[in-house]
């Protein structure tokens, strides 16, 4: 190889590389043009735009609230599960001084933090108000209620708490122990039933955005396209064609979700009170969800993934109809 | 530069455009190609254009067999050869500079350079004073020059061109042909289909004439 070869080689192979570099920030130029572009082309159409996206945020808004109130529900249900108590029921034959011994007795247990006696008098009463049914029980000559003592465990976890109901089942004058556990069961049961119907809920209304998205990136393609027969003739890829319209499809997901998070975020504020109202009157202190940034990182995500998604699988239909004449 | 070897195209499996079409274009020839209305030019473009895909035969270009070009390397190809099409293809909500900036762009020319190019181009055809125009600012004869600084912007080695005076008037469409032969000269290689026979006759070039999608005649330049 002469010399003068081996230089033409060597600036033949300088070029090729700044060639190469330039291409690549040719290739940044154009996402950014297209991303902006595509802004652009939403902000001049600004209520279809706006429709598509409040349709995106609508689909958002049902699985998200659910979700928050199912994540809410497992707060409570720890709070429950520490106020977890057993109700020992004392012979009926057992009368008042016994009773307040009885008390004493399982006051004393070693895994017991706090009893509380309620005489048959005091249940009797308490029922009466419960039901308002004074009149039909008070027409009773006698009080067919039993004493009994609510007992709080030291240890709320449900193997303790059916040791310490079988402890307490042998003290004398307690006739019959009942856990208070069956409705949380029955609550815990309700809640896996929720997650799977969010579940449900999220994967059919996620399908819902990428139709939505889908068909407006539908109807995009098809306006424009003459433009997408020119460019192709003249050598552009696929990923070219389809660049813009996955930027819309991006910014369609984005806009809906920031619009699911305005509306959780109002709809919130709106039931707040009458929710705490509502937990203050059964004596709970329950405040409702609020999305927190993780949360709402997280739903902001997801929508401009979807927005994504819809428009990729959109385009990629259409494509392969457009062939330039 | 062009290789015909013994290629027929049907559309729809019946009716044959082209038939037994075999000929050569030598690398920097400027050749015309004409025949009747549905005599098939247009098809034999879009055969070198990798529009459509021979039925029979092969088509070579720059010695590669086009017809076997995956799909997913036609759009690189395609960017080798400049087209100018009878109906302009310009995109109508773009300036004129835009339009010729588009091969630059779907290329991924950086902006600086690719402002340099397009004004080369604009100016080769004389309309660097309109780049901030809309097309329909334009007269068809204007059109179509944009038309072609669009197809050479990328200093295309293959030029084609499917009737590019279709309906300009005469001293208009010896403008376009001049522009033509001023690419010629620097070393492109130049395919003109057209039906204008004075014209034709008097440029003197190469003529390939198509008869009812027959190769009838290879009139070598006078
Ligand atoms: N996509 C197609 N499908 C079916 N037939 C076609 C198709 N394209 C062209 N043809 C037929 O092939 C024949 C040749 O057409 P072509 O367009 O190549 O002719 P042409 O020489 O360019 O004519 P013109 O001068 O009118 O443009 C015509 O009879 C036309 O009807
Ligand atoms: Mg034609």
């Amino acid at each position: 190889m002469s010399r003068q070869e081996v230089r033409e080689t060597r600036r033949g192979a300088r070029s090729q590389r700044t060639r190469t570099s330039s291409r690549l920030r040719g290739w940044g130029h154009h996402h950014r043009a297209m991303c902006l572009d595509s802004a652009r082309r939403l902000i001049r159409y600004p209520v279809g735009s706006l429709l598509t996206m409040l349709a995106i945020a609508i689909a958002l808004v049902l699985p998200a609230a659910l979700w928050l109130t199912l994540d809410s529900a497992r707060l409570l249900d720890a709070e429950l599960n520490e106020s977890a108590t057993l109700t020992a029921y004392l012979a009926s034959d057992v009368d008042e001084a016994q009773a307040v011994r009885v008390n004493e007795a399982l006051q004393a247990h070693s895994a017991v933090a706090a009893t509380r006696l309620i005489t048959a008098a005091e249940g009797m009463a308490e029922f009466q108000q419960a039901l308002g049914l004074t009149d039909a029980l008070s027409r009773l000559d006698d009080n067919p209620l039993p004493a009994s003592v609510v007992v709080t465990p030291r240890d709320a976890s449900p193997e303790a708490v059916s040791v310490l109901a079988g402890e307490l089942e042998a003290v004398t004058g307690v006739a019959d122990v009942r856990l208070d556990l069956a409705w949380l069961e029955r609550l815990r049961r309700l809640a896996e039933l929720g997650q799977r119907l969010t579940l449900a809920l999220g994967v059919l209304f996620g399908l819902g955005v990428l139709l939505i998205v889908g068909n407006t990136v539908r109807l995009a393609v098809e306006s424009r396209r003459q433009e997408i027969e020119v460019v192709t003739l003249i050598g552009a890829t696929h990923a070219f064609v389809r660049r813009p319209f996955l930027y819309s499809g991006a910014w369609y997901g984005l806009g809906g979700g920031l619009l699911a998070w305005g509306l959780l975020t109002v709809g919130g504020e709106w039931l707040a009170t009458p929710v705490a109202t509502l937990a203050e009157s059964y004596g709970a202190r329950y405040s409702l969800p609020r999305l927190d940034a993780m949360g709402s990182a997280v739903l902001l995500f997801s929508s401009t993934l979807l927005g994504l998604l819809g428009a990729w699988i959109a385009v990629g239909r259409h494509l392969a109809e457009i062939r330039p004449r | 530069m062009i290789a015909f070897e013994h290629v027929g195209k049907r559309y729809g499996g019946r009716f044959e455009a082209l038939a037994n079409i075999d000929f050569r274009v030598r690398r920097g020839e400027m050749v015309f190609l004409t025949g009747h209305s549905g005599a098939g030019k247009s098809s034999l473009l879009r055969l070198i254009m990798r529009l459509e895909r021979p039925s029979r035969g092969r088509v070579l270009v720059a010695g590669h067999d086009i017809g076997r070009l995956h799909a997913s390397q036609v759009p690189f190809y395609r960017r080798q050869i400049g087209v100018v099409f009878q109906d302009h293809q310009l995109l109508f909500d773009r300036t004129i500079y835009a339009n010729v900036a588009l091969p630059l762009e779907i290329q991924g020319v950086e902006p600086r350079e690719a402002a340099r190019r397009v004004r080369a181009a604009l100016d080769k055809v004389g309309l660097l004073h309109r780049e901030k125009a809309l097309p329909i600012e334009l007269s068809g004869g204007e059109q179509q020059r944009v038309g072609i600084a669009r197809a050479v912007v990328n200093k295309p080695a293959l030029l084609l061109a499917d009737e590019p005076t279709g309906n300009l008037d005469p001293q208009l469409s010896a403008d376009i042909m001049q522009l033509f032969e001023d690419f010629n000269r620097i070393g492109t290689t130049v395919m003109v289909a057209s039906h204008d026979l004075a014209l034709i006759a008097r440029l003197r070039h190469r003529v390939l004439r198509l008869r009812e999608g027959r190769l009838v005649a290879d009139e070598e330049a006078a």
